[in-house]
């Protein structure tokens, strides 16, 4: 018994000392985008690397032990906020026991802070709407802008723990601020031919690109949010989609294709698949290349020349 | 030499937590200006509240209720609807020490049973404090609430070897999050001495001084690949009985999981063993006593349906249907067959239907079969179950 016990502790500590050399900051993230920001804001600094991957649903992530292993050691957790990952954060963060990073402490970052939200509920919440987010639409990172916000929080946030690296933190944030309002003019330069065009997303997760650049939404191809739609709901919003000429449809790699395309079919239009975080699709590795897709994925779409599946 | 060092563990966590307190309250007094102002939620600021007596701060609070119509020829019991349980939860943080979870369940016979109500300490850096009445981290199905069941029964070996809902106890836990490579945890608990009673089979009731029940839990996880996971367990939960001998219950799960990516809440399946074993040691030498097993697969086919197949043994052990002449319980071996279909429209609410077969070795009515309908409904703050 004596020997076993020698053996883990030697185990134990050969595992410390065997520790690869890190960066400044080890920043876990609930989504690729905001680890996308942390990575440009931290830059050398920062190692970023988020827990849901881009071409998983936010909401569902499975809250493997194996995900609490993966952020025992990290100095800042960058929650999305708004209750987005309030189905699987509760149960990995504890889960992890590592103090730096619980809700309240230094390393915990809602990214949402400062962000200006959409579809705040007023009046009584009531799940009769679905799976509501009684804090407000929490997609926030589906508007250019908003990540800019985000950006400068994390630079602060970054600052306060290493200090030492402020200004690079800022200055980096700032690059960043700089390089979404460039992109952003390309993109709206782009999207502008099809201000006021009509979309219906899977989910209402597209509200703040609708915002930004003059979309409106027709439905979701979900009767409400998180519930599934059944042949009846495809059928009548098919014939909507038709009376009112709506075309394009978008939905996710995480959502159910067979009904975004049976819709699209219906209804004489086109199902395009778009991702709404990085990495979830190929060739979206951060949230420029994210934001260079969905655009040029839906001004095709839009624009009736391809793109999506009939 | 195993316990000692468990109780060690424990001990020295209570002292460092409490070493620790100073600093962290130090180190996060600048925190709780900053979450106040990050969050509003100071009522002299908003001016929102018209009363002196803020709800701010109130609790996270959410019920769910279950239901079920069992149709079973064997038991001496009318058919019909049945309210089964409600179970309400508070749960909210306590200060930054301590964060409170409660779990009390109202019973058909008009009892209440606070079921959980402990504390967790998230300050120690890779350990887990909980005290409290706690639900012992034994086995894998023990685990589990009574409405995130997989089946509608319980498995026969639950209620014959350490209580059909797993065991709870008032008591403290530490649990340490290791540093091998792979999810790797080591949980310690010592508990208060509770006699034998419907809710615990297992006698450790001993009014002598030196016992105090403990419990050890190594779990491991390992990621086979990015959508299949692969669990392991093994549990040991030992005091002194009324009897003045010493008695354990043992356990070993083993759960492999499927969750793909791209359909996280529309697909997947879940394959799960369990076997747990109680023995006591009358003149010191091992005696076996229940056991029994289970291994079961539950499939997802959409997002609103789940199908389970289960099959299970259990040895010495009590059941409903297995009784004598008199129509009094007797142990004796049972197998039992069960295979069910949920529909679950929302996360919040499920109405599933069973069915088992089960075969005795001893009573008067060796076989059962039964046929159940369970409702399942949550309203409210409700926390995700554990993967």
């Amino acid at each position: 018994m004596k020997s076993i016990v020698r053996l883990a502790l030697l185990l134990s500590l050969g595992l410390g000392l065997a520790s690869p050399a890190r960066a400044d900051l080890k920043v876990a993230t609930s989504l690729t985008d905001l680890a996308s920001v942390a990575q440009f804001v931290g830059g050398k600094h920062v190692t970023a690397q988020s827990l849901c991957r881009g071409f998983e649903d936010p909401h569902f992530v499975p809250a493997k032990p194996s995900l609490m292993k993966a952020i025992q050691h990290a100095d800042v957790y960058v929650s999305t906020g708004l209750e987005l990952d309030g189905g699987w954060l509760p149960l990995v963060l504890p889960g992890s026991r590592n103090p730096k990073i619980q809700q309240g402490a230094k390393g915990f970052v809602d990214a949402s802070r400062g962000v200006s939200v959409l579809e705040k509920p007023t009046g009584t919440v009531s799940r009769a709407a679905g799976d509501i987010h009684p804090l407000g639409n929490p997609h926030y990172y589906l508007d250019p802008k908003a990540l800019e916000v985000v950006a400068d929080h994390l630079a602060n946030v970054f600052s306060g723990l290493d200090p030492a690296n402020a200004a690079e933190y800022a200055a980096n944030a700032k690059a960043f601020d700089e390089r979404m309002e460039t992109s952003l003019k390309k993109w709206e330069k782009e999207m502008a031919p099809y201000r006021g065009a009509t979309i219906v997303p899977y989910h209402l997760n597209f509200i703040y690109f609708a915002d930004r650049f003059g979309l409106k939404l027709f439905g979701t191809v979900e009767p409400k949010p998180g519930i599934p739609p059944n042949a009846h709901y495809i059928a009548q919003l098919s014939d909507n989609m038709k009376k009112s000429g709506v075309k394009v449809v978008t939905y996710q790699p995480y959502y159910n294709a067979d009904a975004a395309k049976q819709l699209a079919k219906r209804a004489g239009g086109v199902a395009v698949e778009v991702p709404t975080e990085a990495g979830g699709m190929p060739g979206t590795d951060d949230v420029f290349s994210k934001f260079d897709f969905i655009v040029s994925s839906l001004s095709r779409a839009l624009s009736g020349s391809q793109g999506g599946s009939r | 030499m195993l316990r000692r060092a468990l109780i060690s563990v424990l001990v020295l966590s209570s002292f460092a937590s409490i070493g620790t307190f100073a600093s962290v309250a130090s180190a996060q007094e600048g925190d709780s200006t900053q979450v106040v102002g990050e969050g509003g939620a100071s009522t002299s600021e908003t001016g929102s509240s018209t009363s002196m007596f803020s709800n701010l701060a109130n609790p996270a609070i959410g019920m769910n209720a279950l239901f079920s119509v069992q149709a079973a020829h064997n038991l001496a019991r009318a058919y019909g609807f049945d309210f089964d349980e409600a179970e309400i939860s508070l749960l909210s943080v306590v200060d930054p020490y301590w964060t409170f979870t409660s779990n009390i369940v109202f019973l058909p016979d008009h009892t209440i049973d606070p079921e959980e109500v402990w504390v967790r300490n998230t300050s120690l850096t890779s350990i887990q404090l909980k005290l409290g009445q706690l639900r012992g981290t034994f086995g894998k199905h023990g685990l589990l609430h009574t409405h995130a069941f997989p089946f509608i029964q319980a498995p026969i070996m639950m209620a014959n070897t350490i209580g059909e809902e797993g065991f709870k106890d008032p008591g403290l836990e530490a649990s340490w999050l290791t540093p091998l490579p792979w999810y790797a945890e080591l949980t310690g608990g010592a508990y208060k001495a509770v006699g034998v009673d419907d809710d615990h089979p297992l006698d450790l009731g001993s009014t002598r001084h030196d016992n105090i029940p403990w419990l050890g839990h190594f779990k491991s996880q390992f990621d086979l690949n990015d959508e299949t996971t692969m669990e392991l367990g093994q549990s040991i939960l030992e005091g002194r009985g009324s009897d003045g001998h010493r008695h354990a219950a043992y356990g070993a799960d083993a759960t492999i999981r499927n969750v793909p990516a791209r359909s996280s809440n529309r697909k997947g399946w879940i394959l799960q063993g369990e076997y747990i074993q109680k023995a006591s040691y009358p003149g010191g030498s091992y005696h076996r006593e229940a056991d029994g097993g289970y291994a079961s697969f539950q499939y997802r086919f959409s997002q609103v349906w789940w199908g389970g197949v289960r099959g299970e043994r259990a040895r010495r052990s009590f059941t409903d249907f297995m009784v004598d002449e008199a129509g009094d319980p007797i142990p004796g071996t049972v197998n039992r067959g069960s295979v069910n279909i949920a529909w679950t429209p929302s996360e919040f609410s499920f109405i599933r239907l069973e069915y088992s077969h089960a075969k005795a070795d001893r009573g008067t009515h060796p076989t059962d079969d039964r046929i159940m309908v369970q409702m399942s409904y949550t309203i409210g703050f409700h926390p995700a179950h554990a993967y």
